[in-house]
């Protein structure tokens, strides 16, 4: 029989807001444990939420590159339930009516586009940390209360790659956005799946199975694709699929059964009196909406369209926003678009990539690079030369022309008489070229310009030489 | 030597330095300790020393500059140990001051003590705090309640220990004892008094009360207390208005509702006769009075909608008390373990009954016939308050229906006597309105109180009104002076 995987997706995503969703309590991650609360992310009686401004617009900005319709007025709900790692007792969060309703996002998929429809995305608040040991748990209140948005896509999507994708994107959204560091490993990106199977072309939909604890991207693919897998081979094989919770385990590429999943869970939801329902005017909405930064998109395509770059390299830039923060940075100080990014993706990757680092902590600052590609640009250096420049500025931590001074190389001949005479002299000495030339004989150039760059030890700008040499040729 | 005497008594003796706030505060100590009602869970005496210490410039132009109070045991006191009566927080000292504890130490008043509770302020008798049964300061052979949930509160005001206490009020429980302790007993427009510190029972009807016995005392304490507050964004930012330097000024308003199904539950006949007269001379006063009616079924759902509510909200706001974060540390091997055991051993009887009850309303079967029915039923009931102020500038009514009673007498709890005129208080709450209670008369050396119910904001002409009231009655600055050890 074959199948068809039905997936759908809620994503947890940590708001790096300055403060709590609801306490003064500073944000932070991987601060001394216990020290970043507030009396309320403790529970302390008598402490009161009050709702964070920021963590409001952040919502906002994601609910609008989603396209989804954003309540006017913000109400909050109570989500009761008694866990270790809930301090209140209650989870602070939006049931009724979540800030974003009805969007959709949209991914490629061999080639094509496929629009994916969320259902929604309603704010609410972190629990605590706990870390587990046999004999006691400790409690970590640092995260207590920290701003989150959980977006629920609708069951659209149908396999383990489209998944991923689905979660770049997402991801992509809330980094660009400036919202989310979005770094799944840290936690700040959780994805829950929802996985079930049907008969292909089947409208019912089979047993929902949860899969927690996918902490990296590509684990997103592969985790789907082995529930589909074993949900497939149990439906083969006549065994009922439970409903029930299952983390991943990376190592060994499984899905773990964790728990049976009952529908009885009643959160008991109800309105959370200590905020008044809130008025979002439309001049707060629509400044949330202008005060986010540009999205991957915006940037790809302007860099296309302005910049004149191939989608490749533009692709390319936009993968990480750190890596197109450089881009931006750098284009203050170079307008030579397609060499600033030649230069990003190719070089300054691959020494990304040899260290393992981050664009963040890559030695150069952009204008330092830009002083490179200006130099490139010119024509004062060769491309060999610029990439030996490239390693001296790395090792030395210099500037282009300090390097350049270090490395004892001199600037390419950029005279317009000096390269007009050398290039007369040798078209006096090679009269047979220059008839060739006339014949259409395409090489004959290129004995000219070696000729011309051998009698100037190859100091002369190659660029200006081609030019000034058809220009001559033109005259005889 | 100091008891009995209200803010403004003690404020002259202060600016006039025949008493400093020290001493205040050693004699209000004093009485404190020899306290035989059952009011305290924890007099502060080296704190109030130490604050009363300080204070040794009079200033003219704070009333309640080294005024002694006492605050009610589920607000919030930095570094002094708050129980809410309640076991599961045996030994949880705060790590802050509630909004209205910290205003009046701004103010320069003293805290001498936190006073008892029924358990978590749910309950209206005053005999369910972990300290047991507080009395009734008028009643020498110890049997009457001093009612609930602000039983410390009333009976520490009602001695004479200190002029002023602050209480809470979700369905009466300031109001109702104020009735029973001959008290003035205020509760504000709800979001009008920050409640950043209190508590929580119910917040969509919890305020901060206010006890004293004048009605310019609380005219005072309310013009400090009141005000917005960023802490609890509930507050309001409407202005406050002066409420103590208008308080003599007459008032102009002057339409007084009576609720003739109300006032009918209540049978006894000297509250009436006594609630008659002060309507006679309101009349005099050039109030007009007009009997109004409220369908007898919104009556009746008064107390079980008020139930569902606040039962509703109580579980949720009181499921952070798990014995993980403060109060008594509890045994087990997993973290249910320890949150069933902290909450099985720390909570009382009926505490439990509400948290049931309330989880029940809750429960996806339940909550639309139980609490989404009584949200809708609270909307009628405030349509027929708000519909009765619309002509009306306030509304007056016997407080309760009639002295404090004995701990050991039961009442039907299906009679109009109980559901009508022993709740309909509660109006207020869900209105939202500012309310006050003040005492009308005496009935075998008991006194009782009627109650005053304004629209949204206009504390000021509440209070006018009820001074007016107070000066027909000349029940002001009355206490009990039994109760000694």
């Amino acid at each position: 029989m074959e199948f068809e995987p039905v997936i759908g997706l809620e994503i947890h995503v940590e708001l790096k807001t300055k403060s709590k969703m609801f306490s003064s309590a500073p944000v932070a991650y991987g601060k001394e444990p216990n020290t970043l609360c507030a009396p309320l992310d403790m529970a302390f009686p008598g402490t009161l939420p009050t709702v964070n401004k920021e963590g409001v617009i952040y919502a906002i900005r994601v609910c609008n590159a989603l396209h989804m319709s954003i309540d006017n007025v913000l109400h909050f709900d109570r989500k009761n339930y008694f866990y270790s790692d809930l301090p209140k007792g209650f989870q602070i969060t939006q049931d009724r009516r979540p800030i974003g309703s009805e969007g959709y996002l949209e991914i490629e998929i061999d080639g094509q586009t496929k629009r994916i429809g969320i259902e929604r995305l309603h704010i609410e608040e972190d629990t605590c940390k706990q870390l587990h040991f046999p004999a006691f748990t400790l409690l970590n209140y640092n995260r207590a209360g920290t701003p989150l948005i959980e977006i629920v896509s609708k069951p659209e999507m149908r396999s383990g790659e489209e998944a991923m994708k689905y979660v770049e994107k997402i991801r992509s959204i809330v980094v660009f956005s400036g919202v989310s560091d979005g770094k799944m490993e840290e936690g700040s990106l959780r994805v829950d799946t929802n996985v079930s199977i049907r008969p292909k072309g089947s409208k019912e939909f089979g047993t929902k199975v949860e899969v927690k604890n996918i902490n990296s991207i590509n684990y997103v693919q592969k985790a789907i694709d082995f529930e589909v897998a074993r949900q497939a081979k149990l439906i083969e094989e006549g065994k009922p699929v439970l409903q029930e919770t299952r983390r991943y385990d990376d190592k060994k590429n499984e899905t773990v059964a964790m728990r049976l999943k009952t529908d009885s869970v009643d959160y008991k939801y109800y309105p959370e009196t200590n905020i008044t329902p809130i008025k979002l005017s439309d001049e707060f909405i629509q400044n949330a909406i202008d005060s986010c930064p540009e999205l991957a998109e915006s940037k790809k395509n302007r860099y296309i369209k302005e910049h004149g770059l191939n989608n490749y390299d533009a692709s390319l830039l936009v993968s990480e926003k750190a890596v197109s923060d450089y881009y931006d940075e750098a284009t203050k100080y170079s307008k030579a678009y397609k060499l600033l990014a030649n230069w990003i993706n190719v070089d300054v990757a691959s020494y990304l990539n040899k260290n393992v680092i981050s664009i963040n902590d890559f030695p150069l600052s952009p204008e330092q690079l830009a002083g490179l590609v200006k130099m490139v640009e010119a024509s004062e250096v060769n491309s060999n030369q610029a990439r030996e420049i490239f390693a001296k500025m790395l090792e030395e931590k210099v500037d282009a022309s300090k390097a350049k001074e270090m490395l004892g190389i001199t600037s390419q001949i950029s005279d317009t008489s000096f390269i007009k005479d050398a290039v007369n002299a040798v078209l006096e000495e090679n009269p047979q070229a220059i008839i060739d030339y006339k014949e259409g004989k395409a090489r004959a150039l290129g004995f000219l310009v070696g000729q011309i760059m051998k009698k100037t030890q190859g100091k002369i700008n190659p660029k200006l030489t081609s030019d000034m040499l058809l220009e001559e040729l033109k005259k005889r | 030597m100091y008891e009995g005497k209200s803010i403004l008594e003690l404020h002259e003796l202060l600016v006039s330095k025949k008493v400093t706030p020290l001493e205040l505060a050693k004699d209000a100590i004093e009485l404190a300790k020899k306290d035989t009602n059952n009011a305290f869970e924890y007099i502060m005496e080296s704190e109030a020393i130490e604050i009363a210490s300080k204070l040794t410039e009079p200033e003219a132009n704070n009333l309640l500059w080294g005024i002694p109070f006492v605050i009610k045991d589920n607000m919030s006191t930095k570094d002094v140990p708050t129980t809410a009566s309640s076991n599961i927080l045996n030994g949880y000292v705060p790590v802050y001051d509630a909004a209205v504890v910290e205003k009046l130490k701004n103010a320069k008043a003293v805290p001498i003590g936190k006073t008892t509770l029924d358990e978590l302020a749910m309950g209206g008798t005053g005999t369910s705090g972990h300290l047991g049964m507080t009395y009734n300061p008028y009643d020498e052979s110890k049997t009457r309640l001093v009612g609930g949930s602000s039983c410390g509160s009333a009976a520490v005001t009602a001695a004479g220990i200190v002029p002023f206490a602050l209480g809470s009020d979700t369905g009466d429980s300031t109001r109702k004892p104020a009735s029973f302790a001959g008290l003035v007993g205020f509760k504000p427009t709800w979001s009008r008094i920050s409640r950043y510190g209190l508590f929580p029972f119910a917040p969509s009807l919890d305020t901060i009360g206010i006890f004293s016995r004048n009605v310019t005392d609380a005219a005072i304490v309310t013009e400090v207390l009141a005000g917005r507050d960023d802490r609890d964004s509930t507050s309001s930012t409407e202005p406050v208005g002066k409420y103590f330097e208008e308080i003599t000024k007459p008032c102009n308003k002057k339409n007084i509702a009576i609720v003739k199904e109300i006032r009918d539950a209540v049978k006894d006949k000297e509250v009436l006769d006594a609630f008659n007269k002060t309507v006679e001379e309101l009349k005099k006063h050039g109030y007009k009075i007009n009997e109004v009616s409220m369908p007898n079924d919104v009556l009746a759902s008064l107390f079980p909608t008020y139930f569902v509510l606040s039962c509703a909200e109580a579980t949720s706001n009181n499921a952070n008390m798990d014995g993980i974060k403060f109060g008594p540390l509890s045994n087990g091997s997993t973290f249910e373990e320890v949150m069933s055991e902290a909450r099985t051993k720390g909570f009382g009887e009926l505490i439990k009954r509400r948290f049931v009850i309330g989880s029940f309303a809750l429960m996806k079967e339940n909550k639309h016939d139980l609490f989404i029915r009584a949200q809708k039923n609270r909307r009628r009931i405030v349509d027929c308050v708000n519909a009765i102020l619309k002509d009306n500038d306030f509304i007056y009514l016997p407080a309760a229906p009639s002295i404090a009673p004995k701990a050991t007498d039961s009442s039907d709890r299906l009679s109009d006597e109980y559901l009508i005129a022993d709740n309909h208080l509660v109006l207020g709450n869900f209105a939202g309105l500012p309310s006050i209670t003040l005492p009308i008369g005496f009935k075998e050396r008991m006194p009782f109180g009627a109650n005053l119910m304004a629209r949204a904001f206009e504390e000021t002409s509440l209070f006018q009104v009820s001074y007016e009231l107070e000066q027909i009655t000349g029940l002001a600055n009355i206490y009990a002076k039994g109760g000694r050890k």
